[in-house]
């Protein structure tokens, strides 16, 4: 480890035992009255993580390879929510409640616009709309998840569904078992693609950069149909979202997301939770191809109807 | 079934680019495009003189840092050859130099003047058949000579049997495919003239089959062309490989760790794949097809797809399929396509979220119906 590539985390931890030998060495490390104790493993305290530098490729970058999977709620509400019966709790009893959850919102709060938060809650009034008509109106209505559409970014990370990372110098792959949605990470180091977006998508343009520890993914580009969660929480096509993946651990990385979106939100926001390595010897991601499951509702309304 | 090849070809364009302008797919006509073509045709066929052989001078595999040869990039699988050996072949494999030119020459034009060039032995219908389109291809990038495709020596892309046929069907599977097991990747519905001009078999989404409803748009394996968009992305590094098929945004993520396959109770749309190095070439096999998506609709119990890549030049990766199925043909059988070096990125292929076939069809198959329920049918004609 050359000192420029030390993670400043590791810096302040490395101060504070430092700092705590000395007041240990001035003291005669009788405060305490034991001696110190071995570096046993400790339960690990939620929310903090000992200081970790992550592996690295044969390039020298970070190496997020893996199949990764986020435990939170988010998909369901990304801000705080109860326990909820499902849609249909006649027919899906437990099946399909909702559990409930903290959010993954910094601050607690997303600084909608007055009408882009009547929108929201529109959003979520609506979620089981679904009108597939052959043109753009079939997104006016409805939550994309329940027609299996895919999911965008950042709501392709906090699906409860793995991901796999495949990393190579130039470009990063993130496959989602969900819907089987694919983004492509175009690297900086890859001068023949495009900077700008040269087409809208549902999972967005995006362009990557290590700082130190962290993948910085820079994402715009994107159709305005998809949203955040089943609560009615969007954005429009002037969506921005910059993600920061940085290892905590041989099995976590923690994941930030700056969203903005002047046309929604009076200003940036973040969210913010772990992802967790899935490290059963034979993982790998299954197909979860939902449009096999969906056709039905999607296309009812014009299928000739059959007595059953 | 010819009627509506125009709306189905529609349907495996419709991605973020180009969606908003699928009515014009099928409007568009030949002539603008021919003309386009005619100005660009001369520079297309200079390939055929400076691609391989100019190329091969001092190129040596590029590797990645652990040693193995690098298959990252783009490709493109575009062909001209027909899959199995026209009769008038015999057991010829190669096509001498001027028959190479010809077929590369009428391939390119073929490719933009529908109907002008039509030969069946030329195209060999499944794998490159410009008769079935119907709009200038050349202005949305998707003509061949656009993405790089290259003149090939053979006669056939079967090279074992040495016929360049595809062996028998075994008893079993004749009489498997004989009892109406809907073909996956073909044209899954008909027209029927007989029953007041209704559109039959589109009663719902999944009558129209697994193109058309999305489920999948192929992605193999094996990797075979289509007309367009048959562009490739490979992603390597020393633990996996993964194939991105531009038609569908589908993706393979091929483990090189020799791990087992799955379970025999897990179906995938694209198999499961495990990889491996023999020398050079990087060597995947794939089991675990689902009943509905078997390679020209092999039995799933049995099917196994084994794919050979071999980098054979600065712009051609030489890629080889078997297909070793015993209750479907009698003998396995391989095949060779070239492909070509291309260039990105691959566009989102939103295929569900952009279906506007499956809602037209189903749409126009409830109108013909209560028309003739009304007794005023709608002719087709």
């Amino acid at each position: 480890m050359t000192p420029d590539t030390v993670h400043p985390r590791g810096l302040m931890i490395g101060f504070v035992i430092v700092a705590g030998a000395v007041f240990m060495l001035m003291t005669g490390g009788r405060s305490t009255g034991q001696a110190p104790a071995p570096s046993a493993v400790k339960v690990p305290t939620p929310g903090q993580f000992p200081p970790y530098r992550a592996p690295r490729t044969a390039d020298g970058t970070p190496d997020l390879n893996g199949i990764w999977q986020a435990f939170v709620t988010a998909d369901i509400d990304v801000q705080d929510h109860d326990a909820q019966a499902g849609p249909r709790p006649d027919m899906m009893g437990a099946y399909d409640a909702w559990p409930g959850g903290q959010g993954i919102v910094e601050g607690g709060e997303i600084p909608y616009k007055p009408e882009a938060l009547a929108k929201k809650k529109e959003n979520a009034e609506k979620r089981m709309v679904v009108n597939i008509t052959s043109d753009p109106h079939r997104h006016d209505a409805g939550d994309p998840e329940l027609k299996c559409y895919m999911p965008g970014v950042p709501r392709a990370n906090y699906m409860p569904f793995p991901f796999q990372i495949i990393q190579t110098p130039h470009v990063i792959m993130m496959a989602y078992e969900y819907a089987r949605a694919l983004r492509t990470i175009y690297m900086e180091n890859d001068k023949t693609i495009p900077q700008e977006p040269p087409a809208d998508s549902w999972m967005g343009w995006s362009r990557g950069h290590f700082e130190g520890d962290t993948l910085v993914v820079d994402s715009k580009g994107f159709v305005p149909y998809s949203w955040f969660d089943r609560a009615g929480d969007y954005h429009s096509d002037a969506l921005h979202v910059v993600e920061r993946y940085t290892h905590a651990s041989p099995y976590h990385i923690m994941y930030e997301a700056t969203i903005e979106d002047p046309n929604v939100f009076t200003r940036p926001w973040k969210m913010s939770f772990p992802l967790y390595r899935r490290m059963e010897k034979n993982i790998q991601l299954v197909d979860f191809n939902c449009t096999e499951f969906v056709l039905d509702l999607l296309y009812g309304q014009y299928s000739k109807k059959v007595d059953k | 079934m010819g009627k509506y090849v125009g709306i189905f070809w529609s349907a495996l364009a419709v991605g973020a680019a180009v969606v908003a302008f699928a009515p014009i797919f099928v409007a568009a006509q030949s002539a603008p495009g021919a003309k386009a073509a005619a100005r660009t045709t001369a520079k297309a066929e200079t390939n055929i003189d400076t691609t391989r052989e100019a190329n091969s001078q001092n190129w040596v595999v590029p590797r990645m840092a652990d040693g193995h040869p690098d298959f990252s990039g783009y490709w493109n699988s575009l062909t001209f050859t027909p899959l199995e050996r026209p009769a008038k072949f015999g057991n010829r494999e190669f096509l001498t130099a001027e028959e190479m030119k010809e077929r590369f020459r009428s391939g390119l034009r073929g490719s933009y003047e529908p109907g002008a060039q039509g030969s069946e032995d030329r195209y060999g219908g499944e794998l490159f058949n410009p008769d079935s389109v119907d709009y200038d291809a050349t202005t949305y990038g998707l003509s061949p000579w656009q993405n790089g495709i290259k003149p090939n020596p053979r006669t056939s892309l079967v090279v074992d049997p040495p016929d360049g046929r595809i062996p028998p069907l075994t008893a079993e599977a004749k009489a498997r495919l004989d009892v109406g097991v809907r073909p996956g990747g073909t044209f899954p519905y008909v027209v029927d003239d007989h029953h007041g001009g209704a559109v039959v078999h589109a009663d719902n989404a999944r009558d129209l089959g697994l193109n058309t409803s999305c489920l999948t748009q192929s992605g193999g394996p094996p990797l075979i062309p289509a007309e367009y968009n048959s562009g490739l992305f490979i992603a390597q590094n020393p633990a996996y490989v993964l194939i991105e098929t531009e038609t569908g945004s589908e993706f393979r993520i091929i483990p090189l760790d020799g791990r087992p396959h799955v379970s025999s109770d897990i179906h995938q749309w694209h198999g499961d794949s495990r990889g491996h190095w023999e020398g050079d070439t990087l060597v995947v096999e794939t089991t675990n097809l689902r009943p509905d998506h078997t390679y020209r609709n092999g039995d799933p119990r049995t099917q196994k797809i084994t794919e050979y890549f071999k980098r054979v030049s600065v712009d051609t990766i030489e890629y080889k399929f078997m297909v070793d199925d015993p209750s479907t043909w009698t003998k396995p059988w391989s095949a060779i396509i070239p492909m070509s070096a291309s260039t990105g990125p691959l566009f989102e292929y939103d295929c569900s979220e952009n279906n506007n076939d499956a809602v037209n069809i189903l749409a126009g198959a409830r109108a013909f119906e209560k028309k003739a329920a009304e007794g005023k049918p709608i002719s087709q004609k």
